[in-house]
């Protein structure tokens, strides 16, 4: 067991008064100033909408209005429902509205000592100083392993990671089978042969303008600003990979038939591309003998 | 519902996405257009004042997100008026510069934002649209199928969360 939650006890007073729920107003808070606002109703109905929770179950929790700074005692058993960075608690699993909200961003899960001897104790520390850790314990040691996971995992960011990473390793899919695919495509006029996998990189990563061709295909416009440090695939995505989630296409549909749309992009291209050989085969013959190569 | 300003307060000081200084008016009828220094971290979008009279608000890092950069960091760090969270919003274009945010359980309500510019209202919405957790989580399985099927691999089995709920297929939301 790591660490106990003793950072309160040497700021008691004042603990006394911060811990205190937010945002009542009293008497402390107009000393300090405007509570800050949110949009709590929309807060609460995405706790309570069907979006399926990533993990849920009662916990003991400490903390909370009329409860002394330090944790003590057995805690408070409520339904807790964790929503992508964002924990919530309900009185019971059919409350009809959160008791508490806790922004999982910034913050270490640790397991911990409870107030009351072998419970499964666990707490989310934060990094920012002044933010006062919570305490929660599990019913078992299971539990307690699963929630410690779940919420190390929670933040926007980790997630974020994820989706990059398999971007990039879709890209890198389809850009394998594409080029695997095209060294044994018969074009559909039957004579010519399909170029060499290294003469359509360059084709599709400068094919600025033959995406703005395709502009019934739904493709994402290239150029253009693009915000910074953001890492969606309508943006990082370069060539054909990008058209699948441009505008006109979502991720949020798995039933998107990508694969025929790329295979029909394709299509549309290679038929494209072979005019142009041609054209430049009538003109030199180097050229044409390059477009000979399997 | 209870929740921590401090865990808010100290998220919004975090690095941003997107920041700039936009006009903004909440969806109260008869409210009017205030400057706020607006900044989005994760799936939260912060509003700051920017009066330096009343207290300033924390730099912008550079000149992205276009418009003049808010006063500069005080001592004090003062804290963001509000805070809104993006889950299950809509993001609209209004007028030529402009954008609303509305929330799907009252789709009426919009928090309107004035931009200098289109481009600079463009980047906002496009910023706006992906900011939210469901939506990457969205991404997420779409990718995760995709390259089963391409591949007939699991791409989340090396990492070993594979079981995870939250990257399965039920957490696709109609």
């Amino acid at each position: 067991m790591q660490g106990v939650c003793v950072v309160l006890r040497s700021h008691a007073p004042l603990w006394a008064a911060l811990s205190q729920p937010c945002p009542a107003s009293g008497p402390l808070l107009e000393v300090l100033g405007e509570t800050m606002k949110l949009n709590q109703r929309s807060v609460a109905h995405y706790a309570m909408s069907d979006s399926p929770a990533d993990h849920t179950g009662f916990l003991r929790t400490w903390g909370g209005p009329g409860t002394p700074p330090t944790p003590s005692g057995t805690g408070r058993r409520c339904w807790f429902v964790l929503k992508g960075n964002l924990l919530f608690s309900f009185e019971s699993r059919e409350g009809r509205a959160p008791l508490s909200l806790v922004v999982l961003e910034g913050c270490t899960v640790e397991l911990a000592e409870a107030p009351v001897p072998e419970e499964f104790a666990f707490a989310i520390r934060f990094d920012a100083p002044g933010v006062r850790p919570h305490l929660l314990a599990a019913d078992g040691p299971a539990a307690q392993e699963a929630w410690v996971k779940a919420l190390s995992r929670a933040s926007f960011g980790y997630m974020r990671l994820v989706v990059r990473e398999l971007e990039s390793q879709l890209q890198e899919a389809r850009q394998s089978l594409v080029l695997h695919r095209h060294s044994t495509w018969k074009a559909t006029a039957g004579r010519c042969k399909p170029p060499a996998p290294d003469r359509w990189s360059p084709g599709l990563e400068n094919g600025h303008s033959l995406s703005r061709d395709c502009s019934p295909m739904g493709l994402v416009e290239e150029g253009g600003s693009r915000p910074a440090g953001r890492g969606w695939a309508e943006w990082e995505l370069q060539g054909p990979a990008s058209l699948l989630l441009g505008r006109g296409q979502s991720p949020v549909s798995p039933e998107t038939s990508c694969f025929s749309t790329l295979h029909n992009w394709y299509g549309q291209e290679i038929v494209e591309l072979r005019h142009r050989w041609q054209q430049r085969a009538q003109c030199s013959q180097p050229e044409c003998e390059k477009q000979d190569r399997p | 519902m209870r929740y921590n300003e401090k865990e808010l307060q100290a998220l919004s000081r975090q690095p941003a996405e997107m920041a700039a200084e936009l006009g903004m008016r909440g969806p109260k009828k008869g409210s009017v257009v205030k400057r706020r220094l607006v900044k989005l971290v994760v799936n939260f979008l912060f509003y700051f004042r920017t009066d330096e009279a009343e207290g300033g608000a924390p730099g912008v890092p550079g000149p992205r997100g276009g418009g003049p950069a808010g006063s500069a960091l005080t001592a004090l760090s003062p804290q963001p008026v509000g805070a809104l969270l993006l889950e299950r919003c809509r993001v609209a274009q209004e007028e030529p510069s402009g954008f609303s945010i509305s929330f799907l359980e009252d789709p009426e309500r919009k928090y309107h934002f004035e931009c200098c510019s289109e481009g600079q209202c463009r980047e906002w919405v496009d910023a706006l649209r992906g900011a939210s957790y469901e939506f990457m989580r969205r991404s997420l399985v779409f990718y995760r199928s995709e390259i089963q099927k391409m591949t007939g691999k699991d791409p989340l089995e090396q990492f070993g969360i594979s079981e995870e709920a939250r990257f399965q297929l039920s957490g696709l939301k109609a």
